[in-house]
């Protein structure tokens, strides 16, 4: 037996992928525009101005979910983080009460986003976050979470 | 620090429910199958955005649906070596008899203590909720568990040392 | 309230009802199906005929009620056509459905002189009656399918059908065979061009991508389209007013299944999961919202468990009527846009008539 067939490397070519009948992520291309994603200066005024709900407000409307450069999609979820790390225990209910259904679905998305770059104290925020939206969006917004293909 | 056990659970559960809404699906690949999609992975969209709920860097949860199945894998507290050791060997002691266990997959996914894979035969058979119920209970006790055997391990090793040491 | 019948602890895949609804088609999650007459007291449902033919699970069974047929499909590839004998037993006719997945779904034409099966392989067989060689043939539709087709519905006028598949998209197909009923003389909203497979129209899911389509179907005017998908929302497309998809995202689970109750009526299941086993009764105005859920106090009643996330052996039993998910949902009174009673089937092996009238205060003609 030859080296060349011990490699099992073939083995791992997925030939389905070929099949011109086989399901293809985002066929339509390039959005005409892709989005910039919120824009920081704007969100870190609100947030030094005290206006934690206009900034979340603004990094969830703005959020860049459609955009396929992943530089763009990670700055914004830092940028939410913070929004969202700035709030008090006390404040979220009325930040949350604040929102649209579309929008606490984009908010559900960045915290399960945000769940994965844990630290003991952003963790225990988040939980609380992800606890107070729930009760809002119900399953329905989890729901949304895991079957979206345009991710946070 | 247990502050957070209560919203940490909560997240885990209302997750689980969400994730775990599976059908009995046939394979679209290889005739006359059906297999966990979530694990041959041959059809990207019969897949579910992964999730991941963490309570703090050593303790998290990923969650991985598919139109059939669903992932589940978590990564138990781990202060020191001791318990890293006592982790790893109840993991590998379960594991191994994992058929008993039903749900509980035959190796854990990488970066994680132990996986369970619940498909829709499970849910079919068992209800759902105590499937839900089953898996909040093992996290739940699995830390327990292992804080009570390094004690247990501790007093050990402590009459081991007091009688070795009764002969100097 | 509710009739509840119980049919052991397998899961009920799917159930299909005869026309005067004295006799029930059900496949208890296994190769066969099994047909119950209704009986008296004592012995509720009596088996009358076990149809063992396919080799693998059936995944759709259809009664036509006019011309007294079932025709089931299941994970095996193939369909059997079932007509019943002098002696009251079925006879199969095999079907070639020329597929290579499994089938996972069936309908029945409204004319019943075609029904179209949907699969695995990516593809919907359309099946019809050859007389010279005396046994069902069918023409595909395939493209521009991308998976598993999950759901059908045909439209009133016997040749346009709605498909879900799992590529998140819903498709209406011409579902014409010239062999059989030449070129349709009424025309329709949705399209011109008749011939078969042609795809007339095609809507997204979302506009955020995902969510498999888990059912399809047409109001009793063929101008409405309603469809549930896996990302707990439901949609609506009015031809009359063009192309647009009106989109109702709830905060339940995914719903599995919808059906036409009035003229602006939907009642859909929800859950696949444990504690909204329940249906959903919806109204379409300008907005489109949820306007009344069937069983209130016993959701209520679960919710609050919920919430205090019990734990205690004690909760075994939900709440809820349905102990699993609901897998099939059917017309049981009444015709598709004016029903008065459903029935579902669940996958805790029970079979459950509702009621509307008396199980909602909704009154579906103002709405």
């Amino acid at each position: 037996m030859t080296t060349n067939t011990l490699s099992s490397a073939f083995r791992k070519i997925d030939v389905d992928l070929y099949n011109e009948d086989s399901y293809r992520e985002d066929e339509q291309g390039e959005p005409q525009s892709p989005p910039a994603g919120p824009d920081p200066s704007e969100v870190t005024a609100l947030l030094d101005a005290g206006n934690n709900i206009e900034a979340l407000k603004v990094v969830l409307r703005n959020a860049p979910l459609s955009s396929r450069n992943q530089q763009v999609k990670d700055a914004a979820v830092q940028l939410t983080l913070k929004v969202l790390m700035s709030f008090k225990s006390s404040q979220i209910d009325e930040a949350i009460a604040a929102l649209d259904t579309e929008t606490i679905d984009v908010l559900m998305k960045y915290i399960y986003r945000g769940f994965e770059f844990p630290s003991e104290k952003r963790s225990g925020q988040l939980l609380i976050w992800h606890e107070k939206v729930y009760a809002i969006g119900g399953a329905g917004s989890i729901v949304r979470v895991l079957t979206d293909t345009k991710r946070a | 620090m247990s502050s957070t056990l209560r919203p940490y659970l909560t997240a885990v559960r209302n997750t689980l429910h969400a994730a775990m809404c599976v059908d009995n699906f046939s394979s679209q690949v290889v005739e006359r199958h059906n297999k966990p999609e979530v694990e041959v992975r041959t059809s990207h969209e019969l897949l579910l955005t992964p999730v991941l709920i963490s309570r703090n860097e050593r303790e998290k949860v990923l969650i991985e649906g598919s139109i059939n199945s669903v992932r589940i894998s978590i990564s138990v507290k781990q202060a020191d070596d001791i318990e890293r050791i006592l982790c790893k060997k109840f993991m590998r002691f379960m594991m191994m008899r994992a058929e008993n266990f039903i749900v509980l997959r035959r190796k854990a996914v990488d970066g994680y203590d132990i996986s369970f894979l619940i498909t829709n035969f499970h849910t079919e058979q068992m209800y759902k909720h105590k499937l839900v119920d089953f898996v909040l209970h093992f996290m739940e006790e699995i830390d327990k568990e292992i804080s009570e055997m390094k004690l247990a391990v501790n007093a050990r090793a402590r009459i081991c040392a007091e009688e070795f040491l009764k002969r100097f | 309230m509710s009739e509840k019948y119980s049919f052991g602890v397998n899961p009920i895949t799917c159930h299909a009802w005869n026309k005067e609804r004295s006799q029930l088609a059900s496949s208890p999650n296994n190769h066969e199906v099994h047909i119950y007459q209704r009986g008296g007291p004592g012995c509720e449902w009596p088996l009358t005929d076990v149809l063992e033919q396919h080799d693998l699970r059936v995944t759709g069974i259809d009664w036509a009620p006019n011309t007294n047929r079932i025709v089931t499909c299941a994970a095996d590839r193939n369909a059997y056509v079932w007509t019943q004998t002098e002696d009251g037993k079925w006879k199969p006719t095999l079907v070639l459905l020329r597929i290579n997945r499994a089938a996972t779904c069936v309908r029945w034409s409204p004319k019943e002189n075609k029904f179209a099966v949907g699969s695995g392989a990516r593809l919907i067989s359309v099946c019809y009656f050859e007389k010279g060689n005396d046994w069902w043939v069918s023409k595909h539709i395939k493209k521009p399918i991308r998976s598993t087709v999950t759901c059908l519905d045909w439209h009133p006028n016997n040749w346009l059908l709605a498909a879900g598949s799992a590529d998140f998209k819903v498709r209406v197909f011409s579902g014409l065979i010239k062999e059989v009923e030449g070129t349709p003389t009424e025309p329709s909203k949705w399209a011109a061009k008749t011939t078969l497979g042609t795809c007339l129209a095609e809507f997204c899911n979302s506009n955020l991508g995902g969510g498999w389509i888990r059912s399809v179907s047409f109001s009793e005017d063929g101008n409405r389209l309603c469809w549930v998908s896996h990302d707990a929302s439901i949609c609506l497309v009015d031809i009359t007013k063009g192309l647009t998809v009106h989109k109702l995202r709830s905060k339940h689970l995914p719903f599995l299944n919808c059906v036409w109750v009035g003229p602006s009526a939907i009642v859909v299941s929800v859950g696949s999961c444990l504690q909204l086993n329940l249906i959903l009764s919806i109204g379409f105005d300008k907005n489109a919202h949820f306007l009344n859920i069937l069983p209130c106090s016993a959701m209520r009643k679960f919710q609050s468990l919920d919430r205090q996330a019990r734990l205690e052996s004690s909760d075994t039993e939900l709440e809820t009527v349905h102990q699993n998910a609901i897998t099939c949902l059917r017309i049981y009174k009444g015709e598709r846009g004016s029903a008065s009673k459903l029935s579902t089937s669940g996958a805790d092996g029970q079979l459950v008539i509702w009621d509307l009238q008396v199980n909602s205060p909704l009154k579906f003609q103002n709405v």
